[in-house]
């Protein structure tokens, strides 16, 4: 109740805070993927890099977000304080669920369906594109989902370092125990990850089905 | 760093969640001794804590670096912590919900009073310093603007830019009444971020205003200046121990114990004390021996 009329008398700021939270959340995932799939790629190629890229990808999701922040600050170009520093300590946190799945959903292509493709006589860059990718894109996707719904909850830490977001609810309700500001954040976060799954959900069916 | 693994991932709900699960096992004849999220705070935490262990003996549970100082106000009113060191000023604002008072004397007076009837909590006397508020700038930029008060700032401000924790943006006696009292006016809105995170923000020029505290040793380590109260908006800030009547009246050995703190920590130690952890980096338990066994041998 507390809560309905706390977004009535704060629907602005709200929303302004949902579209931040948002933004940070789908800038953060894209880079992420950006860097991540063709890493996930590369490790396919070069199997070697496997355990050290997975290894340090996995050193940096344990990283505690306030000691990453403190590190980012000093740097030029992609740290300070604001989004760009939050943008980096997320893309640092999504990067893992996408390289590995990449990986994996390309190493687990059928070794026979990629032979015939080499059989055909398709280059490298054909059998990434028009085998390997398509045939485990549904795996990726998969990866990309994870990244991305963990993603929303994570970016409630946006808010330590000036970038806003739901976080600031939180943060406030922390700093004076108020449960209505604390909910007033957290509950539309846990909405935006469900429905960031639902979505991913249903482009992996559309996908894993075009596939076929 | 002051700021801790209590970040906005894990948020209240976990604070609240661990905080109930210890207050459910804890058993037996055992001190439990909270802090605030912040090195002061942990450090006179730890003093309480070992010297409650050695002169009544008590097994003492630390509870350290709860999230701010409505956390620590909820958790002692629900007997999860039995004490943990509260500042006069901050209790009378931001728990009494007073207007800010200036004299020392009544805003402890009153802060005990109240604190005893409302709650059933014990003020201690206090450990002899003042922790107010330190508005703090840069000190290249004091020397150029000529700044040494906070009044001074104020014609500075509107090319500036601040970045304030949380509890500070909400508090009442926090910033709303600060711009009200020196008609202070920023370049935009302060930026809200983590108070440990501030510190580092205006050291590397992010910001150029925040408020930190004046004890902290970062002040002089990082080469900041902080400008005078010439308004005195900020309410006395004198820290003392606040614990649990029941505790006190159960345990005499330890209300003697901690009477032995007081007034034994001038604004000058505890600069000192919070240096060696922020800036020399010295294990907070080590400190605390060490200043026990030079001060009450």
């Amino acid at each position: 109740m507390d809560l309905v009329r706390f977004y009535a008398r704060n629907s602005q700021e709200v929303l302004g805070l949902l579209g931040q939270h948002a933004s940070l959340v789908a800038i953060s995932t894209v880079v992420a993927m950006l860097v991540g799939v063709p890493l996930g790629v590369v490790l396919t190629r070069r199997p070697a890099w496997r355990a050290p890229v997975l290894g340090l990808a996995n050193v940096f999701q344990t990283i505690p977000s306030l000691a990453l922040f403190g590190f980012l600050i000093p740097l030029p170009f992609i740290g300070g304080i604001g989004a760009t520093t939050a943008i980096v300590a997320l893309v640092v946190y999504a990067l893992l669920p996408i390289v590995r799945n990449t990986y994996t959903g390309i190493a687990g292509v059928d070794p026979a369906v990629r032979e015939a493709g080499r059989g055909m006589g398709m280059t490298d860059w054909q059998l990434l594109t028009q085998v390997e990718l398509p045939l485990g894109l549904g795996v990726i996707l998969a990866g990309v989902r994870v990244a991305t719904v963990v993603s929303v909850g994570t970016t409630t830490i946006a808010a330590a370092i000036g970038a806003g977001g739901l976080g600031v609810y939180i943060f406030r309700g922390v700093a004076v125990v108020d449960d209505t500001l604390i909910l007033a954040g957290a509950l539309p976060a846990a909405l935006m990850a469900l429905a960031a799954d639902a979505l991913f959900g249903l482009a992996e069916r559309r996908f894993a089905w075009r596939g076929k | 760093m002051t700021a801790g693994w209590a970040d906005g991932r894990t948020g209240g709900w976990w604070l609240l969640a661990i905080a109930s699960l210890i207050g459910a096992c804890r058993h037996g004849d055992r001190i439990v001794v909270g802090s605030k999220n912040f090195t002061e705070s942990d450090l006179l935490g730890e003093i309480v804590a070992q010297q409650i262990e050695r002169r009544t003996g008590l097994p003492v549970e630390r509870r350290f670096h709860l999230g701010g100082t409505f956390v620590c106000h909820q958790a002692i009113t629900s007997g999860q912590i039995g004490m943990y060191v509260e500042y006069t000023g901050t209790a009378y604002t931001a728990v009494l919900k007073h207007a800010p008072v200036q004299d020392p004397d009544s805003v402890y007076r009153s802060v005990a009073a109240e604190y005893a009837t409302r709650f059933g909590l014990t003020w201690g006397k206090p450990f002899g310093f003042n922790n107010t508020f330190a508005i703090a700038v840069r000190r290249p930029d004091a020397a150029r603007y000529g700044l040494h008060t906070i009044s001074d700032l104020a014609r500075a401000a509107p090319r500036w830019h601040a970045g304030f924790g949380y509890e500070f943006l909400e508090r009442s006696d926090g910033f709303a009444g600060l711009t009200r009292t020196y008609g202070l006016r920023f370049a935009a809105p302060p930026t809200a971020m983590d108070l440990g995170l501030t510190y580092r923000a205006l050291a590397d020029g992010k910001v150029d205003v925040i408020a930190g505290n004046s004890t902290d040793g970062q002040i002089a380590a990082l080469g900041l200046v902080a400008l005078e109260d010439d308004r005195h908006y900020f309410p006395p800030y004198q820290a003392a121990v606040v614990s649990r009547a029941q505790l006190l009246g159960r345990y005499p050995a330890v209300a003697n114990a901690l009477a032995q703190l007081e007034g034994k920590i001038s604004d000058q130690e505890m600069r000192r004390l919070n240096a060696l952890a922020d800036v020399a980096h010295k294990d907070i338990a080590t400190i605390a021996r060490d200043w026990l066994r030079t001060n009450l041998p």
